[in-house]
């Protein structure tokens, strides 16, 4: 069963065995990289005689970005306060995050997992790292994994809720992308 | 007859294998140790075979056929992206092996794009220095017909592989066509996915026979294997190379991995009980493989004769 709500792929020409592939390939890298829960519908249109690939997706609703409180336990305690770290995976940003607010002079570590701030100002609220930005770069590597390696120029237009990639081999036209908008347009009114 | 096997067991006593071998008049054409373990690839004269079987069993190590062991076979991918590699092309390559062929990986320098693929006359040349070649495409058959382009100079036999199902007529400068492989994300590990990596193997073998019957017509003054043991034996730099095949065998021929520059002379001057010289029955020439020497031997109607 798809994760997506919506997940269309159309080829040009007798090629269902590509379009059958490629679905399992998609998923497969978008699965690898763990953005196919932020993703809502997916269009996928590749015409193999021009040739050009082209993507339209709808994200789902916005990724809030990551502060102190949600990687770690924050508590006051004598002289300052102490974050106890639950996720690992964000610790290089706490600590240059930390470091850059607070000096790094007033920010000891302990323990591993414990980090300690010398000051009266709770840490909560600061943001480690901005989960949006890092999706949107993961999402756009997996667009250029996707796409066949020969179609080199290539266009990424990125908004809050959509994204519309187009890869193809010669250089882009606006009639040829305009072609495109109207077939994945199609694909959505079908 | 020598028949190709492949022992796999433990590293202790395997001196008794490789000794009977010697003493049926054999030869180890590759050893790779790992560790506790052992596998070796070995010729052995058909009509001996029971006795290295009943040696495999006492020793409690496995021996298996192995149909092309002494070849080598590219593994041609139209670049080393990461939209060719590891997947397919890694599976092929490390399925090959595991039949005892010596696999190279190439990724061309442009081969990628429908239009825009194409091959230069120095990865047509290495390609050529191999027994054959297997060709990995995608999943789109426009896109795998027009890149007949990029194997159509290529005089070994190449195997194109690639998703959907293509008429044998559609690609005809391909020796076979393998369906199903195509480009992917993940590893082969599905029944099916499997089967098309022993389909692979066997259209190499398939094409490997046609070469080997074709020599069999006017066949070579002498064998591979044996080039490579008297090399082996008297150039003794040659354990030295940091190759870890520092002998690679084709079906015609060798290729020493030692400076072409430093030793041609030396491996000219290999001499055979029978009295003649390497140089007199083989051509001794630069691979294209870094600055390695091919030796590519003579068949006989070349030399007029035979040992």
């Amino acid at each position: 069963m798809d994760p997506m709500e919506v997940f269309k792929i159309e080829v040009t020409g007798q090629e269902e065995f590509g379009a059958k592939k490629y679905r399992e390939l998609i998923m497969d890298i978008l699965q690898g990289l763990g953005l196919i829960r932020s993703i809502g519908r997916l269009y996928v249109y590749v015409d193999i005689l021009k040739p050009y690939f082209a993507v339209y997706g709808l994200l789902r609703s916005g990724i809030p970005p990551l502060t102190v409180k949600d990687v770690g336990d924050v508590m006051k305690v004598q002289g300052g306060y102490q974050i106890k770290i639950n996720d690992e995976e964000h610790m290089a940003d706490l600590l240059r995050v930390l470091g850059e607010r607070y000096g790094r002079e007033r920010v000891e570590q302990p323990a591993r997992d414990i980090v300690i701030i010398a000051s009266d100002t709770s840490p909560s609220e600061l943001m480690v790292a901005d989960l949006e930005a890092e999706f949107l770069q993961d999402l756009t590597d997996a667009l250029v994994r996707v796409a066949p390696e020969g179609f080199r120029n290539r266009r990424n237009i990125m908004t809050k809720d959509s994204f519309f990639f187009i890869a193809a081999e010669e250089s882009l036209t606006p009639e040829m992308v305009s072609e495109i908008e109207g077939k994945i347009r199609e694909m959505e009114n079908a | 007859m020598l028949e190709p096997v492949m022992f796999t067991g433990g590293l202790y006593k395997h001196d008794l294998v490789v000794e009977l071998v010697e003493d049926l008049g054999g030869y180890v054409l590759q050893k790779n140790v790992t560790q506790t373990e052992i596998i070796l690839l070995i010729l052995v004269p058909t009509e001996d075979m029971g006795l290295l079987q009943a040696l495999a069993k006492e020793l409690r190590g496995e021996l298996v056929r192995a149909p092309l062991a002494g070849t080598e076979v590219a593994v041609v991918t139209p670049t080393l992206a990461i939209h060719h590699l590891p997947h397919s092309a890694c599976d092929i390559a490390e399925y090959l092996r595991r039949h005892g062929s010596k696999t190279n990986m190439l990724g061309l320098a442009r081969g990628v794009g429908r239009e825009i693929a194409q091959i230069n006359e120095y990865e047509t040349a290495l390609i050529n220095e191999h027994d054959a070649a297997v060709f990995i495409f995608g999943n789109f058959q426009e896109c795998i017909k027009k890149k007949e382009s990029l194997y159509r100079n290529i005089t070994v036999p190449v195997v194109v592989t690639g998703g959907p199902e293509i008429e044998a007529k559609d690609l005809p400068y391909a020796f076979e066509y393998v369906s199903t492989v195509g480009r992917m994300a993940h590893r082969a590990r599905k029944a099916t996915e499997i089967g098309s990596l022993d389909r692979i193997v066997e259209s190499v073998g398939r094409a490997l026979d046609k070469t080997r019957s074709s020599i069999a017509k006017d066949p070579l003054t002498t064998s591979p294997p044996r080039v490579m043991d008297s090399v082996r034996e008297q150039v003794p730099d040659v354990e030295f190379s940091y190759s870890p095949l520092p002998i690679a065998l084709n079906l015609t021929g060798v290729r020493v991995k030692l400076p072409y520059d430093a030793y041609k002379d030396a491996v000219k001057d290999v001499t055979f009980d029978e009295g003649v010289s390497l140089g007199e029955i083989a051509t001794i020439k630069p691979s294209r493989m870094k600055d390695y020497i091919l030796v590519r031997i003579l068949s006989a109607s070349e030399t007029g004769f035979v040992f």
